[in-house]
């Protein structure tokens, strides 16, 4: 099988003009996007428009990739900025509603799908900086050094970051699930998935 | 005492970067401390958590900005809305005036830029796009031959769609195309396949691809397909095959009515 070709190539291609291999770096990227921005706003209509706006900085910034630069560090970096820049304009908190829940659920047993949207509950709780370095550590799988480098400080720092935020999600999950521990509820999760 | 050390270990233990003897320690603490154990059950629940899909809207979007993009060369348009009635047709109901306009700027801009750049910088400001054009066509190529080879038959479809953005015929595009044509489990794809092809009827490699691909275990819907298009490209070297398969018992019989059709027209 022919290797992919890697985003960077891609990007100095963009880079260069051609817009269209854009799209190949969109139909890699767009779930990931969207499946994060999701999960950090719970607003679907809101987490689409983000993605779109991460596509069109990209073209309109796309001078400003340097060669040699890793493209997920940089395309998370703008996405990251994105989200900011229209957490400015909005101004307000985001509260959890029962229908910013994810319309789609991949689980096929109801109780798995309870379970899974407890920890999306759990997570809206969090505070926003909390959250989204979980989701970039545990959820999109990003190595630390790189989370490192879209928030400027050392690895060390994410480690810490993570670790509470992860103990803090424990806390919010309990509290919101009653009785039982976290072990049976994402037990649960787990094998619905 | 020992959940302190757990803080240190966990960020690594959940990607994969503990040491024999570190692993060994969060192993037994994870059986003892009920605490730690829901954190790292936690964690892990969050790996797993399911991926989420846009809508189709998004990619309507994104590519209706490219389009806009390609067309202005430089300019990106911003927001499109959400809901854009049209779709790709963003221009909407009139189009005509959109791409005259587009064109009368196109057409302005290349003048500035032409008069703006000295007779050296001009040849080499050709020879990089000229490089760069090349690097660009040999991309597409390996992408759409890397596509065809995928697994999912959505990728591949794709990459079908992508050889159609190819200038001109490009032999080894053809060559995959046409296997695509004959071996790929899915009759979607296979048609796709057929469609791509259809532009290169003036490419012997095609027509002659074409003709063996109409065998009688190809399926039904592709092989009518592949019978009309050859008629319409008045292809009589396809005449042998056609009669083949008009006298295989083991064709569908409309196809077969097909053949004989096609034949009384070619011969």
């Amino acid at each position: 099988m022919t290797r992919p070709v890697p985003d960077e190539e891609l990007m100095m291609l963009v880079r260069g003009g051609a817009g269209d291999m854009l799209g190949v770096l969109f139909d890699r990227y767009q779930v990931p996007l969207f499946s994060f921005y999701s999960k950090l706003t719970g607003d679907r209509a809101a987490s689409e428009d983000l993605v779109q706006e991460v596509f069109v900085r990209i073209l309109k910034y796309r001078r400003s990739y340097r060669p040699g630069t890793a493209f997920r560090p940089w395309i998370y970096k703008i996405a990251r900025n994105a989200h900011a820049d229209q957490a400015r304009r909005r101004r307000t908190e985001v509260e959890f509603k029962p229908e910013m829940a994810p319309a789609i659920l991949q689980n096929d047993t109801a109780a798995a799908s309870q379970q899974e949207a407890l920890l999306h509950r759990a997570l809206l709780e969090l505070p926003e900086v909390k959250r989204e370095v979980l989701l970039l550590s545990r959820f999109q799988g990003l190595p630390y050094d790189e989370i490192a480098e879209l928030m400027g400080c050392p690895p060390g720092a994410v480690k810490v970051r993570v670790h509470r935020a992860l103990q803090e999600l424990r806390d919010v999950f309990l509290r919101l699930g009653g009785g039982r521990t976290a072990n049976d509820k994402v037990a649960g999760v787990n094998h619905g998935l | 005492m020992d959940c302190d050390r757990m803080e240190k270990l966990l960020p690594d233990y959940w990607q994969g970067a503990l040491r024999a003897p570190d692993a060994e320690f969060v192993a037994s603490h994870l059986k003892v401390c009920t605490a730690c154990h829901e954190l790292v059950a936690l964690g892990e629940g969050l790996a797993e958590l399911p991926l989420e899909q846009p809508s189709p809207a998004l990619r309507e979007r994104f590519h209706a900005m490219l389009d806009a993009y390609e067309e202005g060369r430089g300019e990106v348009s911003h927001f499109l809305p959400r809901a854009w009635p049209w779709g790709r047709n963003w221009m909407g109901a009139r189009p005509t005036v959109a791409m005259g306009a587009a064109a009368v700027l196109l057409v302005a801009v290349g003048f500035v830029v032409g008069r703006s750049l000295s007779g050296g910088e001009a040849a080499r400001s050709q020879q990089e796009i000229a490089g760069m054009q090349s690097e660009l066509t040999n991309m597409r190529q390996l992408m759409v031959l890397s596509m065809l080879q995928q697994d999912s038959a959505s990728q591949r479809l794709q990459g079908v769609n992508w050889s159609r953005r190819q200038p001109k015929a490009d032999p080894q595009i053809l060559g995959a195309l046409l296997h695509t044509l004959r071996y790929d489990s899915s009759v979607d794809v296979r048609l796709a396949a057929l469609d791509a092809l259809s532009r290169y009827g003036d490419q012997t490699q095609v027509r002659q691809g074409l003709t063996e691909a109409l065998e009688s275990r190809q399926s039904p819907l592709v092989q009518v397909e592949l019978i009309d298009l050859l008629v319409a490209w008045r292809d009589d070297s396809a005449l042998d095959q056609l009669r083949r398969i008009e006298r295989d018992q083991n064709v569908d019989p409309a196809v077969r009515e097909r053949a004989r059709r096609a034949i009384d027209q070619l011969s």
